[in-house]
């Protein structure tokens, strides 16, 4: 059955993309669709005109100075596959391998994942851990904002209305002198694939040749309105060897840093033990590389 | 109206240009635009992977592409993966590997294997992460797998050509037990076979269906005008329209096709639209307005037998009470007693290709039903029923079937009167095809049931009692309710010896979805409990949960099961045991230290069952069917039977059994789907008993027909018509092979001398004896028994459980074709462990909350563990040439051997079904290293956050 749209604009520039997106409030874009076209067609979602984002050649990763940029519209199919952000970015790489399955990641992108702003977005921690940058452009301009203030709530972003995402920014990573670096993506979920993440963790850390924590940055998907930074359980563990008495420490503090609800995927209940688990099993890891 | 879309497409290598409604997506582009219905729809949302096709190269869901987005690029669908006329070579390897089922997910699966292959997938566990975004309920994805490692290895080409010469190259071969390729696997693979879905005929109209949203209410009013109104719609009727009867109940007359005054259940059917197109019908049933008063309801099934409860149907909540009373439980002397309750959850069938049938009427005076179904014959009475017909004035033919596992036994009889309704009431030819959603939370499910166990045992670990109490949620309509508690019943106690026994199974009405049949129907429940309690009584007497089970199973000298029946010599219950325990490395896995890894915890466990093969004494009156064998002139055979390929592989089975009989190559015989024109009644295709049935009344044909065809071999090969042999294409004189004719010689003189080419059989079960009230005497036939012993490494902390390998021992009788056994018990398996682990129905107030495949999670290719499988054959009872059904044994013992394994890997009781990762956590509490963030974020509430969510 037809999705209930009226209209489909397919422009060919983002200036042209910008100017329908400006002058008609009930429009809205579309890049992979593999959100949006389920929510036209449960009527979640009522839009009556879509803009088509593929012929604006938003798609693509690139080294730039001091980091890498993904467009938009890249999928998560490439990224995944991206030899550049499977070195520098281990937690991307592997959250865009787990977003539904493959037919899926050979069409969600990387903008949509994020626009859609669903609490268990799966790039979202691992975007999040990196203080990725967002470019966001709209009739009135470009604008950059990080990605810890993008998500607002469930299905709620940042992007007001007329706003288009066209790329997302990651900084390398400055490896503390004498460190070396981890950086892992987990989810948890009722099977091993295609599944949507009841519990997703990114975390990076640099660990001191003692062991200590240098610096770490956890993230997490699925445990509130929006992914989240864990900053309590960051500042309880920093500068600490992760020994049990520092894990035990952040585990309690990660539970100030998440809100989670029952929902028909798990209860909050589940969903606190779960985050606990894979956060002490990062913190474990980290100490033991 | 909005305006249209030009879309150009490299669709298949060709250039072509569709002009499309800008809300079109790729997948309708393919189906109605292009005429391309490979394709599949399975269910809307990216989550299932039948509609994938390749655009760019790359495998994508066609269902979430707008048609508009595709335009200027290329697009492969499964008609285009085939090369000068060739398969694919994945496809190829599917069809020779037995890896195609039902045949609904294949297109999708051949497409994303195709673009596996392109990209040379790695190994065996990249192979599996790529294919898990294509769901398959049938094969249980081992012989897809290694099709897909087949294909990618050099020698792919070679072995393909060697299976495929397998008969030719032995034409003294006999067909029996081979593993040539199914008749239906070539057409389902590319993508040929017509589905409901699939077929279209002029004027045709499209169905829709407004259902209840609630569980219990009173129908004050509905409002139809603006359905009406919406443009394209045709009819929109109500239970006042309709012409017959407004009931659609197969053995009690408890439910209306529409419902009058009450609602009982969500998804209870108000009215029903049909349009032209299915936006407009949708459209419109969405508008239907039914002005609802809630009632009280119940949803709990022990709560609904409460005296108090609301009732369901004013005669109580009651339904039926079904006993088992041998011996005396009370005066048993046990030393060792256990109790328990368990709540074993329901199950969605989640066949991938949703319901659908087509009602093609003629001047309302016949009709013509095509439907997805298991039963022809029950579509045939309910719509007869409706419409106030004759049984000869409705023709069922059965579509190709994309899986139903029990799913397809009762539905598709409410969903044809639907169509054949509004068939009649628009005198157009009407389509109804379900959405996935829908489907999920209108149609049938496995009982939820409440099990109550008292057992015991002596000192010597010997069984002495066995109290079973179990209450089965009906739902708010019987359907079949009762027939799988009859079942249920019977198989309270599984394959042992025990001397005392006292079962109560009760059927409750409660206002939830209804069950109805699945797999196993009523078995696997009651043998998930018995198994656990095995297990229970085992650890109370100190024994291995192995040795336990040996001193107390059935065997030539115990026969007796639960009713008292003698169990038919050989008793092969030991025997699987024993061939299972050693495939799965019983003895050494306990031996040995388990592993430790961090949180990860190793367990075993064994299930077995006891199946009543064919039809329980209850339905005897069902157990018949009825064949039509024609030999053609040119030595082809043609074969009707009146039970159903659905996936299962009955096709193959009857080709098999008629070329055995008949002594031709399997591919001179061609079965043909049924037709209710064609065959007499043949009762249901349920209880494994597909082959069997089927099969015998085809032994039954051909000893007819060769009363006609001996005599004229007998007189061509100049020998006594006693000693005329057919096998191998030939017709032979004993004693003396090299005097032969071709049967196709032999078949061409038949019809030129003008000799009766075609012959009726029929097959009736034996009478059995067997007292209900005390449910004591010979409820089936003859059994068969099985035995898995499941491996599992479950993750403590996440609750994580990971089967690792299933190994089944199958007491099959004989075997008819190697590969349909196989796929049988492989998806057996994994549509068992599916329910162990993972299938939650999760019901608010009577609402299915997760009708999609996005949660509601069955395995990927991702979950499949090892399986190992022995087939024990014997010269036992059985049906054609000894075989014994395998559908449903397959299943059964599956979830038990998993509970049993994790809990032998964490030490705790679990008495819940479904065992997914909140329930084992739950089930820690304590014992769970992190129970203390849940306590602690209670003690401190959420003062330091603002409450959040959704």
């Amino acid at each position: 059955m037809d999705v209930p749209v009226q209209q489909v604009i397919r422009p060919t520039t983002v200036a042209e993309a910008l100017a329908v997106l400006a002058g008609r409030p009930d429009s809205r874009p579309i890049a992979g669709g593999t959100d949006l076209m389920v929510q036209l067609r449960d009527g979640r979602k009522r839009v009556s005109c879509v803009v088509d984002l593929g012929g604006l050649g938003l798609a693509g990763i690139r080294q730039i100075d001091g980091g890498v940029e993904i467009g938009a519209s890249t999928r998560m199919d490439s990224i995944a596959a991206d030899d550049g952000v499977r070195r520098h970015f281990p937690a991307l790489a592997a959250a865009a391998g787990t977003v539904g399955a493959w037919p899926i990641q050979c069409r969600a992108t990387l903008g949509g994942n994020l626009a859609n702003a669903s609490p268990a977005a799966d790039t979202a921690p691992a975007l999040l851990v990196a203080e990725a940058l967002l470019t966001v452009v709209s009739a009135a301009g470009t604008r950059r904002l990080s990605v810890v203030d993008f998500f607002l709530g469930p299905g709620r972003s940042a992007l007001a209305p007329g706003e288009l995402l066209v790329s997302v920014f990651l900084p390398l990573v400055q490896i503390p002198p004498d460190c070396r670096l981890v950086e892992r993506f987990v989810k948890t979920g009722p099977r091993l694939e295609q599944v949507i993440s009841v519990v997703s963790l990114a975390g990076r850390a640099a660990v001191r040749t003692d062991g200590a924590l240098e610096s770490v940055r956890l993230a997490l998907g699925s445990v509130a309105p929006t992914p989240v930074r864990a900053q309590r359980a960051e500042t309880v563990v920093t500068g600490r060897r992760p020994d049990p008495v520092a894990r035990r420490e952040a585990v309690q503090a990660l539970q100030h840093d998440i809100a989670p609800i029952d929902d028909v995927r798990a209860p909050a209940r589940y969903r606190r033990i779960a985050a606990a688990v894979l956060l002490d099993r990062f913190l474990q890891e980290a100490a033991r590389v | 109206m909005s305006e249209r879309v030009v879309v150009n497409l490299k669709l298949n290598g060709a250039r072509r240009t569709f002009e499309v409604a800008p809300g079109r997506r790729l997948l309708d582009l393919l189906r109605e635009d292009a005429g391309l219905t490979g394709t599949k729809e399975g269910c809307s949302a990216g989550e299932c992977g039948a509609c994938v096709v390749l655009l760019d190269g790359a495998p994508v869901t066609s269902c979430l592409v707008l048609a508009a987005s595709a335009d200027g690029h290329e697009v492969v669908t499964v008609e285009g993966l085939q090369q000068s006329g060739s398969l694919h070579p994945f496809q190829e390897a599917l069809v020779t590997h037995g890896g195609v089922q039902c045949g609904f997910c294949t297109p999708g699966l051949a497409v994303t294997g195709a673009a596996a292959l392109a990209r040379s997938p790695g190994d065996a566990e990249e192979r599996a992460r790529l294919l898990a975004g294509n769901l398959c309920r049938c094969t249980g994805y081992v012989k897809v797998l290694e099709a897909l490692e087949r294909a990618s290895s050099e020698e792919a080409d070679h072995d393909t050509r060697r299976e495929r010469a397998h008969f030719e190259e032995a034409p003294g071969h006999d067909p029996l037990g081979g593993h040539h390729e199914r008749p239906d696997a070539r057409a389902k693979v590319s993508g040929s076979t017509r589905y409901v879905a699939d077929l279209a005929v002029p004027g045709m109209l499209h169905a829709a269906v407004a259902v209840a949203p609630v569980a219990s209410a009173c129908v004050v009013g509905l409002s139809l005008a603006t359905a009406r109104a919406i443009d394209g719609v045709e009819a929109v009727i109500t239970a006042a329209d309709l012409p017959g009867k407004n009931l659609v109940g197969v053995i009690f007359e408890d439910q209306p096709l529409l419902a009058l005054e009450r609602v009982r259940m969500v998804g209870e059917r108000l009215a029903l639209v049909a349009a032209r197109s299915p936006e407009s019908a949708w459209a419109a049933a969405h508008l239907v307005h039914a002005d609802l008063e809630p009632l009280p309801a119940v949803h709990d099934p022990i709560q609904a037998l409460a005296p108090d409860a609301p009732r369901v149907h004013d005669a109580g909540n009651l339904i039926r009470t079904f006993r088992v009373v041998r011996g005396h439980t009370a005066c048993a002397r046990a030393s060792v007693v256990v109790e328990a309750e368990y709540r074993v959850g329901g199950q969605e069938h989640a066949y991938l290709e949703p319901q659908g049938c087509l009602a093609i009427p003629e001047g309302r005076q016949h009709i013509t039903i095509v439907a997805s179904c298991q039963c022809p014959f029950y579509v045939q009475q309910a719509v007869a029923r409706v419409l106030g017909l004759s049984l000869a004035a409705v023709r069922v033919e059965q579509a190709p079937t994309g899986g139903g596992f029990g799913g397809k036994e009762d539905y598709p009889s409410e969903l044809a009167a639907c169509a054949a309704v509004l068939a009649f009431a628009t005198d157009r030819p009407v389509r109804f095809v379900l959405p996935r959603e829908l489907d999920m939370q209108v149609s049938s499910k496995r009982h939820a049931m409440v099990i109550r166990h008292r057992w015991g045992a002596d000192r010597n670990g010997h069984l002495r009692f066995a109290e079973v109490e179990t209450v089965l949620d009906a739902g708010a309509y019987i359907g079949i309710s009762t027939v799988v508690a009859e079942r249920a019943n019977v198989s309270s106690i599984g394959p042992y010896h025990v001397p005392a026994v006292r079962v109560t199974t009760r059927v409750a009405y409660t206002n939830n979805l209804f069950g109805g049949a699945f797999r196993g129907f009523g078995a696997p429940q009651v043998t998930w409990a018995a198994e656990a309690t095995m297990d229970r009584l085992a650890r109370a007497c100190a024994l291995d949960p192995l040795e336990f089970r040996r001193r107390n199973l059935l065997d030539d000298r115990r026969r007796r099961t639960c009713t008292g029946q003698s169990v038919r010599r050989p008793v092969l219950a030991r025997e699987c045991l024993d061939r299972a325990a050693a495939l799965a490395g019983w003895d050494e896995f306990h031996a040995r230290t388990r592993h430790q890894d961090g949180p990860a915890r190793e367990g075993m466990g064994i299930g077995l069952v006891l199946y009543g093969c064919n039809l329980h004494h209850g339905g005897q009156h069902l157990d018949r069917s009825s064949a039509v064998v024609i030999l053609q002139s040119d030595g082809s055979v043609v074969v009707r039977v009146g039970l159903t390929e659905m996936g299962q592989g009955n096709l193959a089975a009857c080709q098999t059994i008629a070329a055995q009989a008949l002594g031709v190559d399997p591919a001179q015989v061609q079965v043909w789907q049924p037709d209710t024109t064609t065959v007499a009644d043949s009762g249901p295709t349920v209880a494994s008993r597909g082959a069997h049935a089927s099969g015998m009344a085809i032994l039954n044909a051909v000893e007819r027909l060769r009363k006609r065809i001996d005599p004229l071999a007998a007189e061509l090969l100049g020998c006594d018509e006693r000693d005329v042999l057919l096998a191998g294409g030939f017709a032979s004189a004993r004693g003396d092979p090299d005097r032969r004719v071709p049967i196709a010689r032999l078949a061409g003189e038949m019809a030129s001398r003008r000799i009766e080419g075609i012959s009726t059989g029929w097959y009736r079960s034996t009478e059995r004896r067997f007292d209900a009230a005390t449910g004591v005497g010979d409820p089936y036939e003859f059994y068969a028994i099985a035995c898995h012993v499941a491996q599992v490494t479950v993750d403590a902390e996440l609750g994580l459980v990971r089967v690792v390998e299933v190994s089944a021992a199958h007491d099959v009788g004989r075997v008819i074709h190697r590969d349909v056994l196989e796929g049988q018990i492989q998806g057996g398996v994994v549509q068992g462990i599916g329910w162990g682990t993972s299938e939650e129905l999760k019901l608010d107030r009577g609402r299915l909350a997760n009708p999609s495949f996005t949660d509601y999670i069955i395995p990927t290719s991702a979950d499949v563990p090892r399986i190992r499988i022995a087939v024990v054959e014997s010269e036992g009872p059985g049906g054609p040439f000894g075989a014994k059904g395998i559908g449903e044994p397959s299943l059964i013992p599956t979830a038990a051997a998993v509970r049993n394994a994790v809990v032998d890997a964490l030490g705790i009781e679990i008495d819940r079904l479904p065992i997914t990762p909140p329930a084992i956590v739950a089930a820690l509490s304590d014992r769970h290293p992190f129970a203390w963030v849940a306590e602690e974020e209670k003690a401190h509430g959420r003062t330091e956050e603002p409450a959040a969510g959704r």
